[in-house]
């Protein structure tokens, strides 16, 4: 149980881990750590998204979700790290990553938090919908909170240097493209839950956008109409 | 004695000075200790002193300097409005270090047991073979896209296709196209009926051994009478598929394409 103490350093001693990222105190060990704890807890929570569907579906998931936090962080690392450059900032892009990771590791966490919620649903309700909007929620709060460590992270690295105020705005305008490309990345990789209509299907056809098909479940769930 | 007075009267100036520098320095350090925790009041004089007239201008001034005097029961002035420091900043210093709680074997135990669920949900628990996590009652909603095949309270099959439901003509075709019968939506013929008819899928047969082309539909083999004809009916040759000549005949005859064609040769 070791490899989990880096999730208390974390979540107890924020300002100090992050300040040992700023002087670049054991950030490949931080990096190691942070990357298979929060692989480990995406690989359960994906199996339980995927259980109402089938097995394959299950197995499927616990593969894609990992996949999916870590796509999304190597297309919108540089992005940060460059842009951070750019106004002045002098930290390394094993910071950047290590800061993202941050991010990545607080939404694992809430996300295993949260498993036992989702598998309480799971078993005791087959409305596809409200499960998809349930776990829609979910992510919603765990990326939320996820953000809002990294946004901490980034100022305490690089808030003492001149550009601070222009950074703070840059990592505000990141945060939209990472959640973008996040919600896209989502599409793409789609199904994690897996219509029961449809048979297994390790990605679907590219179409529509993950926006309208929020606000179709909604619509389905709340009985404006029953299909799409 | 006229010696003493000024060193009296200086004595009470130290005195009063040192009352004063003391409440300074308390003032100081109660800031230093709590600087966000207290709602911070804004100033009311400030914005108060300027509408005033002038003839009260001199009594807002001694309310203004009451404060600074020194004295236990004097009324502590409205703490500065300086934004305290963001994490990073210069002058910002980090909570002290916590010791730790084993969080990290909380969170591994939780780990374990989600784990251990992830699994046992997925294990075919009940008759026929139904597992935890799929024993719950589907309410079930048709998603819509290509490729959904759709049936009425007919025996006909349709697939939806570009926003329009397309019949598919046969059995064979049904087969030949890849579909499986567990993935066929039972529908009313109501909900049909709410998309446009596109062509319908036919699956065009062939027997080696002989020339005629059939095409299968509900059951019953339509000779297509000649090429323009067949042009003419929207096939292409990627539709017809060869099959021997001894299953094309045991698949009963239906009026040829077009219907006045005459006679169909077998197969």
């Amino acid at each position: 149980m070791r490899m989990f103490d880096i999730i208390e350093e974390i979540l107890r001693n924020r300002h100090h881990f992050f300040l040992e990222i700023r002087d670049k105190k054991e950030i490949s060990r931080k990096i190691r750590g942070m990357a298979l704890a929060s692989i480990a807890f995406l690989i359960v929570y994906g199996a339980v998204l995927g259980a109402s569907h089938s097995l394959l579906q299950s197995l499927s998931s616990a593969i894609k979700l990992p996949v999916l936090f870590f796509a999304t962080l190597l297309i919108t690392a540089p992005t940060l790290y460059f842009f951070h450059v750019l106004f002045g900032s002098s930290q390394n892009i094993t910071q950047s990553v290590a800061l993202i990771l941050t991010g990545i590791t607080v939404t694992s966490v809430i996300l295993l938090a949260l498993a036992p919620v989702t598998l309480f649903f799971l078993v005791t309700t087959g409305n596809y919908a409200f499960f998809k909007l349930l776990n829609v929620a979910i992510f919603a709060i765990a990326g939320i909170r996820g953000v809002a460590f990294l946004s901490e992270g980034l100022g305490i690295v690089s808030n003492n240097t001149e550009g601070a105020a222009r950074r703070r705005n840059i990592v505000r305008l990141w945060i939209v493209l990472y959640a973008l490309v996040g919600t896209q990345m989502v599409w793409t990789l789609r199904p994690f839950v897996g219509a029961p209509t449809l048979g297994f299907e390790l990605f679907r056809d590219i179409g529509g956008n993950f926006y309208t098909n929020v606000m179709a479940s909604i619509g389905e769930v709340l009985g404006f109409w029953m299909v799409r | 004695m006229t010696n003493n007075q000024p060193r009296n009267s200086r004595e009470t100036w130290e005195k009063l000075l040192d009352l004063l520098v003391e409440a300074l320095e308390e003032r100081q350090a109660e800031r230093r200790a709590a600087p966000t925790s207290q709602p911070q009041p804004k100033p009311a004089t400030a914005p108060a002193a300027a509408p005033r007239p002038a003839a009260t201008s001199s009594s807002t001034s001694q309310q203004q300097l009451k404060p600074q005097q020194p004295g236990p029961q004097q009324p502590s002035p409205p703490p500065p409005t300086k934004r305290p420091p963001r994490p990073g900043e210069a002058d910002w210093k980090p909570a002290p270090r916590v010791n730790s709680i084993g969080f990290g074997l909380t969170i591994g135990r939780l780990f374990l047991v989600v784990a251990i669920m992830a699994v046992i949900i997925n294990i075919p628990l009940f008759r026929y073979g139904v597992s935890l996590a799929r024993v719950a009652p589907d309410e079930r909603a048709l998603v819509i896209r290509d490729g959904l095949l759709l049936k009425g309270e007919g025996p006909d099959v349709y697939v939806l296709e570009d926003g329009a439901v397309r019949w598919i003509s046969s059995l064979q075709a049904f087969e030949l196209l890849g579909y499986q019968w567990h993935h066929v939506h039972m529908v009313d013929d109501t909900f049909i009926a709410g998309f446009p008819q596109g062509e319908p899928i036919h699956v065009l047969f062939k027997c080696p051994d002989s020339d005629p082309i059939y095409r299968i539909e509900a059951g019953v083999k339509r000779w297509i009478q000649d090429i323009p004809t067949f042009e003419a009916e929207g096939h292409v040759w990627e539709d017809v598929h060869m099959v021997d000549c001894e299953t094309l005949r045991a698949i009963p005859d239906g009026p040829p394409i077009p219907e006045d064609a005459g006679v169909p040769p077998q197969p």
